[in-house]
């Protein structure tokens, strides 16, 4: 990586005064509804999907609450069998196609990516706002079929049941997510155009911030792998309205097909997923140990490394569905090729950490959490992905807990992470240093509780979406739905503590926190166009070492006694 | 491939990218073209029937049309290399795609052992 920094005796240029508090920033220009919904600040809509996904991301809490209340009984506590069914599938359905496939690249990546690389906006401004439109159609289809009685299939809508059998209201479900999926397509879309045409002067390939190449490799998932289920969704709902025979046997259909056709986009989708957050946690991780990254280029391209592998290992999740034995082979071999730039991301992580000098904010607590729960994840993926030991597993709780290990141990985690982090340059607001840090903790240990209990009661054999199951395997129900109680109450906090700091938290520098990215040489809460002047990158994204910003410039000091403005300042910002 | 992007700007085309627009009449050809395929699809597979034929000139015909609209309606005569590279690389993982099916359904009915 090339830096232009003056090293070795000559002095980098001075750090940049504290930037004058704007009169007009992304917030406070226009106050109307409509200069929200029609806006194409890429800020803005980064804060609707924010708002969004918030939403959503609390619906499918309160169903992942009623199904670990119904299962503190063995015979099913509170939920009929039938309403067990319409309430995982709504969970699964909100949180993965509505939550965490549109999270950090809705909400951060349209955030951040124009800022990170030095632009004013993304490159197409009204495609975006039209993402997050069309984002609102798919969420509004699945609150229909929500609340015309649910879906009862499971959100991954195997046929010939959700094609034939079900009475559910798959249709208006299936259409959520189908729709949703052209929002998925035109973020990605609008990141790629605007990485390859927009970054500033100096903004090279190997100075982009790593959050940039992790959301470069989503979008390059999201634009190959959506468009094959948005058609396999086409096709199960012809064959559930005009009884056209593609998946059902019944009818001359195959339903492995829609497996294959569905896991070919939606275990990609896993990726879709978790590299954003691994993007988040690159970021997090070396600014709070003050250290640059530990093999840029590694992690960089493990990001792409993950896009490409992601596709080849789709059948897995098919082992006992009836492919071909030597096809398991293969899928099995190539599961196994996933875990190379998976490692190598977790191992240039903790090298990072090494001798660093860390301090231990929300946002790093949450990442270090992310770092310990992705591994167990991971490495659990490993059991499943072994042919001998997934005829065992398969479809047990062992399933659903390595999932959400990896989905909220991983995903949700380095969202949190990123809200946390990025959220004084958002608001230009601190949120309780004290009550981020206890938050943080309780959702790491409300996670242990609620999801190693199903490692152990997958293993001896406990179905998953069953409502029932034997009496032996209660305590491990009701520890996990104890944790999951202690896990709400976690991510409660936040909730609270957060949009309180936008009203009394103190105010942020342009910089609370000390770190390269272009993002932090604005004002906080940042220009309507980003920057005064474009700015001139001449270094890397993280040259800690050399205590320098990627225009070349002092960093301001580490946040460990105040980042707040001083209250003369305050006082004359009118604050 | 020349930079479609690298256009000058002019009194009635202020972006500089008019002149790199297709024109109507061309793209009513294209059109019609894809229309005239579909219906040459239907017909040809009515005529043959079920034969073992017919899926191959159904899929012939398709990829002719799909290759029309690629090329025309989505401005691929007009892209720069990283959007030819881009549609490439689909078609790469329309390969993926088929080739790993393929392991799945050539093999499902060989016997182990």
């Amino acid at each position: 990586m090339s830096i232009a920094v003056p090293t070795g005796g000559a002095v980098a240029a001075p750090p940049p005064p504290e930037p004058e508090p704007v009169p007009v920033n992304y917030l406070n220009n226009g106050y109307s509804i409509w200069s929200w919904l029609f806006t194409v600040d890429h800020k803005r809509i980064g804060l609707l999907y924010l708002v969004s996904i918030s939403v959503f991301f609390a619906l499918g809490g309160l169903f992942a609450a009623l199904v670990r209340t119904n299962l503190l009984s063995p015979t099913g506590a509170i939920l009929s069998e039938d309403a067990y069914n319409r309430a995982f599938t709504a969970h699964g359905v909100l949180m993965l196609f509505f939550f965490l496939i549109p999270a950090v690249p809705g909400v951060f990546g349209n955030f951040f990516i124009p800022m990170m690389i030095g632009a004013k906006d993304l490159a197409f401004p009204k495609l975006n706002l039209a993402s997050w439109y069309v984002f609102m159609v798919g969420a509004m289809c699945a609150a229909w079929a929500v609340l015309v009685g649910g879906i009862d299939t499971g959100w991954t809508l195997y046929p010939p049941y959700s094609s034939r059998a079900s009475q559910a209201a798959v249709v208006p479900g299936v259409l959520g997510a189908f729709i949703s999926g052209f929002s998925s397509i035109m973020t990605g879309l609008n990141i790629m155009v605007t990485v390859h045409k927009m970054r500033a002067p100096g903004m090279t390939w190997g100075r982009l911030p790593l959050f940039v190449w992790a959301l470069y490799a989503t979008s390059l998932i999201q634009l190959l792998a959506t468009p094959v289920v948005a058609i396999t969704l086409v096709l199960l709902m012809a064959e559930r309205m005009m009884g056209i025979g593609i998946f059902d046997p019944s009818i001359g259909g195959d339903p492995v097909l829609f497996q294959h056709l569905f896991w070919f986009y939606s275990h990609p989708a896993v990726y879709i997923m978790i590299l954003p957050g691994m993007g988040v946690v690159s970021e997090i991780l070396t600014c709070f140990s003050r250290k640059n990254i530990f093999g840029y280029s590694a992690v960089a391209w493990s990001s792409a490394g993950i896009a490409v592998v992601g596709f080849l290992l789709w059948a897995h999740h098919m082992f006992v569905a009836g492919i071909s034995f030597y096809a398991a082979m293969l899928f099995s071999l190539l599961s196994m090729l996933v875990a190379v730039p998976s490692a190598i991301k977790m191992f240039n992580w903790t090298a990072t950490l090494y001798r660093g000098s860390i301090t231990f904010h929300a946002p790093m607590l949450l990442s270090i959490g992310f770092l310990v729960l992705f591994t167990i994840g991971g490495l659990t993926g490993l059991f499943l992905a072994t042919l001998g030991t997934d005829i065992h597993l398969h479809d047990t709780y062992f399933v659903v807990a390595h999932f959400h290990f990896v989905m909220v141990g991983g995903m949700v985690l380095a969202y949190m992470a990123a809200v946390h982090f990025w959220w004084p340059k958002m608001t230009g607001r601190m949120y309780s240093d004290f009550w981020s840090r206890l938050s943080a903790v309780i959702i790491i240990v409300g996670f242990f509780f609620t999801f190693i209990p199903q490692f152990v009661a997958g293993y001896y054999g406990m179905p998953r979406r069953y409502p029932n199951y034997p009496a032996e395997l209660q305590w491990l129900n009701v520890m996990s739905t104890a944790g999951s109680s202690v896990l709400g109450l976690g991510y409660l906090m936040p909730a609270i503590y957060l949009p309180l700091s936008f009203f009394t938290g103190k105010r942020a520098t342009a910089n609370p926190w000390s770190a390269t990215g272009l993002e932090w040489q604005t004002p906080s809460p940042p220009h309507v166009h980003n920057f005064d002047t474009t700015p001139v990158v001449v270094c890397g994204p993280y040259e800690y070492s050399l205590g320098v910003d990627q225009q070349g410039r002092t960093l301001p000091p580490p946040p460990n006694e105040t980042n707040a403005e001083p209250d003369a300042q305050k006082e004359a910002n009118g604050g | 491939m020349s930079d479609p992007h690298n256009t000058t700007p002019t009194a009635d085309d202020p972006h500089g990218v008019r002149k790199d627009l297709d024109g109507t009449g061309l793209l009513l050809v294209v059109f019609v073209a894809v229309l005239g395929l579909a219906l040459a699809n239907v017909g040809i597979s009515m005529k043959m029937g079920p034969t073992k034929y017919t899926l191959v000139v159904q899929m012939a015909i398709a990829t002719v049309q799909a290759g029309l609209v690629a090329y025309y309606f989505m401005h691929l005569r007009h892209g720069d290399k990283v959007v030819i590279l881009t549609a490439l690389s689909s078609l790469f993982w329309m390969g993926i795609l088929f080739v790993l099916f393929m392991a799945d359904y050539l093999t499902r009915f060989w016997v182990v052992g």
